[in-house]
């Protein structure tokens, strides 16, 4: 490895330890347990929103309406709940219903009309904000009644502490199980296996980072429900790009559109997957960041569509498609979502804050580029 | 003597995992034309990549001369400011923009502050008619062939008044025509002074137009010959390392005694089908199709039948149409206006790439940095990407290990130069790129492979390799159609040949009655002149 590729694999995690350091130093609260757990609250759901992102961006598309979209379909769901009565599990279900039908619409005229996907994406993203304010008729709706619900839930449950643990310690053997057979697979076919020496004390190394973090959360409450959903989105979203066709396809397309269709891909449907894929994921960051504020007004969602889009771009998915990696995306949403946490913290007027989301993308990308893509 | 006008010293590149130059001394003469030779991956590209600043200064080892003093070029500017032009394979034209513009992009008249488009196009009207193209200044360079980009990007070149013209297989895409214009112009330019280093792997051209010729193997530089005492089995000695007996090694796995000789034939009496062969695998009866819904149709009136272990050659002039059937039976252009296509015993009338591919029907296209590879990803990546379906499992999982093992067997039987199969297709040279198009298509296991241009830009010992494969697949009972603009391939390797003309059939030949004469006449129109 020479010096430019270990500054490029070091640029991020020296950016982020920078970040934190930075925020600890200013104001000790950012690294307490409380800070610490909102963080992880605020990172989820963007993360969600950005995983779901990625896979459009890989493609070499984009999705401006995402932001809208979070508004609206958990607008939608706390409506149903609080104004017709309806039950969260039946409300939330409805929600992800419609945002299935709105993003298989866009996914369709985008393909099959080919309209390109940022004129389509901005379209939705106005028709989305305007039709959001109509269904929460431009006022305040909370989430629940009287009672909890699991709508409210959603933010509100942790984990007990000896659940975490349990869960802890069914993953760090899971996560041993599926080393164990990819290695199996490997040696079975003949092909060389990397040391088991280093896969241990690689095992070893995530194991004790799980418990390290289950440990923190516990300080506060326990394991939040939002971090549980995007771990099982974060898994969802690898297991889509590295071990199925489709996760291939989307490189393809991204990589060389022509070539994937003489390869036989159909292109058209991958496409539509992927904003289905988006769709799924706007629904359940809508549930979440609604949740997470309480009610439904007009301001959810605002700009997180270039959050989960910077989260992806930092990460170092390329705007151009077929490059990037789950890792780096949940990378880049924690240094985006450290960032917008310590300002919180630091009461850092919103003037400066927008200042330095930008500064922090268009540096970002900057270093990437002159570090050289690979 | 005066010193040389380039010089190349003990140069030495190197990228991760490959040693692509080492010590290689060339030296260039003012005025001469001096052709590179050697396989693919031999280094050439490399070599002219520090020429052009491309690779720059710093970058490898050794030394660069430019009239006896030693030069640093640390970008394509500083190269080009010592006069030198380099002309790529990839074209370095913006398709929408007019032939005017392109040529003058970066360095357009003024008026003021104005563009003077009326003094670019006559200027660029001159230019064009100087190197005798019929072509309209105005028309947008995305609506010109691929011939036609070459020469206005040669005609952008020369117009930059370099001292040294740069010319990395420029004759790889353009018709015999075309490339006897080019041959023309250069010789001009030669007697006018300028130098020119010409890269191609036809070695006839070569020997029409160089002076000298540097073979280079393996990223060394073997010999320099003058072009009056050398032969060509000599310089494909020197680039192979070995000698070659036969060019064209077909081995038919069809009966040479087939009456299919349908050219001569009376009316009557053509006898269609192969009596030792009479399945046939691809039928085709009248096809006409149109570029797009409501355009006025392009192909016409097609027939033809397609037998196990059979090579069909297509052969014809540039816009004849060949590419255009071979994408229209994989399902990837035209509009089908009328007839039918037999594939396999079963009726296919609305063909898709991953249908074909279902069916056993595959297609290596010519251009294949467009259509053939995705360029960024690796080598493995690109082998397996139309066979995913053979390594999904339950639960759509992809079983990684089997595909890394199918993988690396196509990447040693087909002998592909690269560390291993986790190198991006995008860093190896054109004739490896090639074998990984017919890697990608061979592992959907195809019953019919369609072939267009398999042999562009690749040398003499990658060219023996696609022919021996295509020897071995017919060996096996499949069935090739093989698309090729130079008459030599296509007589050598083909059981029999169609030549296209204009969008329909010029003529028919059997493997006895193939002759230059007779093919090109076909081609041309005149099928029953010659």
């Amino acid at each position: 490895m020479n010096a430019r590729a270990l500054i490029k694999t070091l640029a991020m995690p020296l950016a982020l330890a920078a970040i934190w350091i930075f925020f600890a130093v200013k104001e000790p609260a950012f690294l307490g347990p409380r800070n610490l757990s909102q963080l992880m609250v605020e990172f989820s759901i963007i993360g969600t929103l950005a995983l779901g992102m990625f896979m459009i961006l890989l493609t070499g598309q984009i999705d401006l309406s995402v932001g809208s979209g979070v508004g609206l379909i958990g607008g939608l769901a706390a409506v149903l709940v609080t104004k017709h009565g309806w039950g969260a599990p039946a409300a939330l279900a409805a929600g992800l219903v419609a945002a299935l039908l709105l993003w298989s619409l866009m996914g369709t005229l985008i393909v099959k009309q080919r309209i390109p996907s940022f004129i389509i994406t901005l379209g939705g993203l106005l028709v989305f904000k305007g039709v959001f304010w109509l269904v929460i008729n431009n006022s305040t709706i909370p989430v629940m009644g009287v009672d909890e619900n699991l709508y409210s839930l959603i933010t509100t449950y942790y984990l007990p502490a000896n659940v975490g643990f349990i869960l802890a310690a069914v993953v760090a053997a899971l996560l041993g199980l599926l080393v164990w057979l990819s290695r199996a697979g490997r040696a079975a076919r003949g092909l060389p296996v990397p040391s088991a020496g280093r896969a241990i004390v690689k095992l070893v190394l995530i194991a004790a980072a799980i418990f390290v973090a289950v440990d923190r959360f516990n300080h506060f409450h326990g394991l939040p429900v939002t971090f549980l959903i995007l771990s099982a989105t974060a898994a969802a979203v690898y297991f889509l790009t590295r071990h199925t066709p489709f996760g291939r396809y989307l490189y393809a397309i991204g990589g060389n559109e022509e070539a994937a269709v003489l390869s036989g891909i159909n292109v058209d449907r991958v496409l539509i997957g992927a904003y289905v894929l988006m769709g799924v994921t706007v629904a359940v960051t809508g549930f979440m960041q609604t949740a997470y504020q309480g009610s439904s007004s007009t301001t959810v969602g605002d700009l997180m569509e270039l959050d989960a889009i910077a989260a992806c771009v930092i990460g170092g998915t390329a705007l151009k498609g077929g490059r990037g990696t789950v890792w780096g995306v949940l990378f880049g949403t924690l240094i985006m979502t450290s960032l917008l946490n310590g300002m919180t913290l630091m009461a850092v007027s919103p003037e400066l804050k927008y200042i330095a989301r930008g500064s922090v993308l268009a540096l970002a990308v900057w270093l990437d580029v002159r570090l050289g893509r690979t | 003597m005066p010193a040389p006008l380039l010089e190349a010293r003990d140069l030495v590149k190197k990228f991760p995992g490959v040693v692509a130059l080492q010590n290689v001394n060339f030296d260039l003469r003012a005025g001469e034309v001096h052709a590179l030779c050697g396989e693919n991956g031999a280094g050439k590209s490399t070599l002219i990549k520090l020429l052009g600043g491309i690779h720059p200064h710093g970058s490898y080892e050794g030394e660069l001369r430019v009239d006896g003093k030693a030069a640093a070029f640390h970008c394509i500017r500083d190269a080009e400011h010592a006069g030198i032009a380099v002309i790529t394979q990839e074209f370095a034209l913006v398709d929408e923009l007019s032939v005017a513009e392109n040529i003058f992009l970066g360095r357009a008249p003024r008026r003021g502050l104005r563009v003077d488009w009326l003094e670019m196009q006559q200027r660029a009207a001159a230019l064009l008619a100087d190197f005798g193209l019929a072509i309209a200044p105005e028309t947008p360079v995305r609506a010109l062939g691929i011939g036609q980009k070459q020469l206005v990007e040669i005609v952008r070149a020369m117009d930059k008044k370099s001292r040294v013209l740069v010319l990395d297989e420029p004759t790889a895409a353009l018709t015999e025509q075309e490339v006897e214009v080019l041959l023309e112009h250069l010789r001009r330019l030669r007697s006018q002074g300028t130098t020119c280093i010409y890269i191609s792997h036809k070695l006839d051209e070569v020997f029409a137009i160089a002076d000298r010729i540097t073979v280079l193997r393996d990223g060394s530089s073997i010999t320099t010959l003058a072009v009056r005492d050398a032969t060509v089995p000599m310089v494909i000695k020197y680039m192979v390392g070995r000698e070659i007996t036969d060019l064209f090694p077909r081995r038919s796995g069809w009966s040479a005694v087939t009456p299919t000789h349908l050219d001569d034939a009376p009316a009557g009496q053509r006898v269609e089908v192969n009596a030792h062969h009479p399945e046939s695998i691809l039928a085709v009866r009248g096809l006409s199709v149109a570029p797009a819904k409501g355009k006025p149709a392009f192909l016409q009136n097609i027939s033809f039948e397609l037998h196990a272990g059979e090579v069909l050659g297509f052969g014809g002039l540039m816009g004849a149409g060949r590419t255009e059937l071979l994408m229209h039976l994989f399902g990837a252009w035209g509009h089908r206006l009328g007839g039918e296509v037999n594939l396999r015993g079963l009726p296919y009338a609305r063909p898709t790439p991953g249908e074909s591919i279902r069916r056993g029907l595959v297609l290596a296209s010519e251009d294949r940095r467009r259509y053939g590879l995705v360029l960024q990803q690796e080598i493995g990546f690109n082998l397996s990407l139309s066979s995913l379906r053979a390594f999904t499992r339950h639960g759509g999982r992809l079983d990684l290990p089997a595909e890394q093992v199918r993988n690396q067997f196509f990447f040693d039987s087909l002998r592909v130069k690269a560390p291993e199969q986790h190198t991006r297709v995008g860093a190896l040279s054109g004739g490896n790129q090639q074998k990984v198009v017919l890697g990608k298509a061979l592992m959907t296991e195809p019953t019919v492979v369609m072939l267009d241009e398999p042999t562009r830009g690749i040398d003499v010992g990658a060219k023996l390799e696609v022919y021996e494969l295509i020897n071995r697949l017919t060996a096996d009972g499949k069935a090739v159609i093989l698309v090729s603009s130079e008459l030599p391939e296509l007589m050598g390797m083909s059981d029999r040949v169609i030549m296209l003309h204009e969008g329909e059939i010029g003529g028919e030949f059997a493997r006895a009655n193939f002759s230059q004469e007779k093919l090109l006449a076909a081609a041309m129109g005149h099928a029953h002149a010659a």
